[in-house]
């Protein structure tokens, strides 16, 4: 029970950061990421491999590079810092001179040829079969399969995506975030107002991919092992049904996408009894994703808690600015 | 080099394959302005369309047939019954591209429960070989290419010898001005969906033929190369696509023979990256592609 519990929290807590950073690319700046997952598995591996002894322990049965065996806070650092560096460079390609849709499906193939670039390469990253036996973070001074060792952790995860929702929303609440929002709503116009729209959008680009490497590197502590199969691009849209679900364009809308979707359906899944062939009751939960994001998009595309309207007053003139949400 | 001269005969084939099907995802881009990201599903849905019926012992050309009405038919469908809709309501162009996801998701997975997860592959028979110099190409590959130039030759003389053809640069060039010259654009867009449909349907079914097997986790790969013609030739400019197509059926081709095949997607990607920080609005431009979300 305790297991479950924890591993509950900890699958919400990092599915609540991903969906704030999710949040703020899409909902906030309009960068639709669908390489998303991508930033994820980088921190993922990041971490992996930086506690990790060298390949070359139990028995080398899988190859990796470094295995540098550091101790805690620094795997998650690093997993944070790759998350962020791995944005300019793609940031570069893709938000620069492209239209919105094209980003998105340059985002996609990237997406696929990653997956493609890590299975077929095993002595990079041990290819399809994955990295396994990661350390939890600390296991050298706790037993990891205590009961305590799993609540602070679970602890641990829930505290970490309360901080970073505070930042967002200070991201958000800021006049930095009206620009951002300005940019989502006529990019054309800010750029007249002399906003620098890919400057704003790379920004928005390395937080989030910093807040994916860290969700990264907490779930690869915690469930110890990671693999292709666990990074493929329909994860991404999960977490875009549930910014969708949830509202975008606010950061509660966010966090409630994420307990919804992710998390909610994994739960309600679990209690279904297993009926029809194997694999069933997987493509019927990918079927309802879909058909979650088609129906929110068309009956409430501003989901479940909308984006606050938001009026400005100048002091001076009365000339309030309004926002409209989706966009 | 015997092995690059064989590659370069098999990339004539899945250049082929790719124009194929690169023609009417970049044609659906250009005249509907919608990025379809369903339309590797719905290849391989129709694919298994072809595949019931041959298996039922229709010959292979017959059953392309029914793949090609049977993609005709459903992304027709599709248009009418969810994107046209949300377009109407006004969803923006990022809005529509995470629909046409998210349909290509349902259909993957309601296909496979019906489908099943083993691989199929056609009945056919693959002819005699046919070599030239180091090029050995089967029978049913030589009637791919045919396949292929008949299906561009017939798209040409579309869109400039008939009414429709005019019809359809004129709607995909401005449509407001379209419909006001009176052309009725939502019936040349119906159009657009059944014959850009039927390429997608060919494709699907000249794919399977040219693989050992297939099954419904090949209509993402499907996407990839086909994204990367469409996108490298200047999305929603078909005669783009047909050169986007040459050179990533190529470059997949001879880099598996030069590297290793494993990274053959990864080549093309390659290219399509190097396309979109030199010249992100392809090769052919089409005028608009760079404008700003609408």
């Amino acid at each position: 029970m305790t297991y479950y519990l924890t591993t509950l929290l900890v699958y919400a807590g990092v599915d609540v950061l991903a969906c704030l950073a999710i949040s703020l690319q899409f909902g906030i700046s309009g960068i639709v990421n669908f390489s998303f997952i991508v930033f994820q598995a980088a921190g993922a591996y990041t971490a992996a491999v930086l506690s990790m002894p060298p390949d070359t322990a139990n028995g080398g049965f899988q190859t990796y590079v470094l295995g540098l065996n550091l101790p805690f806070p620094y795997p998650w650092i690093g997993a944070t810092i790759v998350g962020a560096l791995l944005a300019p460079p793609i940031g570069l390609v893709v938000l620069r001179r492209l239209r919105s849709d094209y980003q998105a499906i340059a985002m996609l193939v990237l997406s696929v040829i990653a997956s493609l670039v890590i299975t077929n390469t095993p002595q990079f990253l041990d290819g399809a079969a994955g990295i396994s036996l990661v350390p939890q973070p600390l296991s050298n001074i706790f037993n990891p399969y205590s009961d305590g060792y799993l609540w602070v952790y679970s602890a641990a995860t829930v505290v970490l995506a309360a901080i970073i929702f505070v930042i967002a929303q200070r991201i958000i609440n800021s006049p930095y975030g009206r620009s951002l929002r300005a940019m989502r709503e006529n990019e054309l116009a800010a750029s007249a107002l002399g906003k620098n729209s890919v400057a704003l959008k790379m920004s928005m680009f390395v937080v989030g991919g910093a807040i994916a490497g860290l969700s990264g590197a907490i779930l690869v502590g915690f469930i110890t092992t990671w693999a292709p199969s666990t990074w493929l691009y329909p994860e991404t849209l999960i977490l875009f049904a549930a910014v969708i679900v949830g509202g975008r364009g606010n950061n509660y809308g966010a966090v409630l996408g994420a307990l919804l979707v992710p998390v909610g359906f994994e739960e309600a899944t679990r209690y279904i009894p297993p009926f029809g062939p194997p694999g069933l009751i997987p493509a019927f939960e990918w079927v309802c994703i879909g058909g979650l994001i088609l129906g929110f998009l068309w009956f409430r595309p501003r989901g479940v808690i909308p984006e606050r309207r938001r009026v400005f007053r100048l002091a001076a003139a009365s000339q309030p600015e309004e926002e409209r949400g989706g966009g | 080099m015997s092995l690059i001269v064989a590659a370069f005969g098999f990339g004539l084939v899945t250049m082929s394959i790719i124009a194929i099907a690169a023609v009417g995802f970049t044609m659906q881009f250009g005249i509907t302005n919608m990025i379809n990201l369903a339309y590797g599903q719905v290849m391989i849905a129709s694919a298994y369309a072809a595949y019931a019926v041959n298996n039922a012992g229709v010959s292979i050309w017959l059953s392309m047939v029914v793949g090609a009405v049977f993609g005709a038919l459903f992304s027709f469908l599709l248009n009418r019954t969810i994107y046209a809709p949300f377009q109407r309501k006004g969803t923006n162009l990022i809005g529509m591209v995470i629909i046409s996801l998210a349909v290509s998701l349902v259909i993957a997975n309601v296909l496979l429960p019906i489908v099943g997860y083993y691989s199929v592959s056609y009945h056919l028979d693959t002819g005699p070989t046919l070599h030239a110099g180091s090029i050995a190409l089967t029978g049913v590959q030589i009637a791919i290419m045919a396949v292929a130039v008949v299906a561009m030759v017939l798209i040409y003389a579309l869109l400039h010898f008939t009414r429709l053809g005019k019809a359809m640069r004129a709607t995909a060039a401005n449509p407001t001005l379209a419909r006001n010259c009176g052309i009725p654009t939502a019936r040349v867009i119906d159009f657009a969906w059944l014959i850009t449909g039927a390429l997608c349907g060919v494709a699907g079914v000249v794919a399977g033929m040219n693989s050992d097997a297939f099954s419904v986790a090949n209509g993402s790969e499907f996407l990839i190369p086909i994204i990367a013609a469409s996108v490298l030739g200047g999305a929603g400019h078909p005669y783009g696509a047909m050169i986007g197509a040459v050179i990533i059926g190529e470059m997949t081709e001879v880099s598996a023979a030069l590297i290793t095949p494993e990274y053959k997607q990864v080549a093309a990607f390659a290219a399509l990256v190097l396309v979109m920080v030199l010249r992100p609005q392809g090769l052919l431009a089409k005028r608009g592609t760079l404008a700003a979300a609408g």
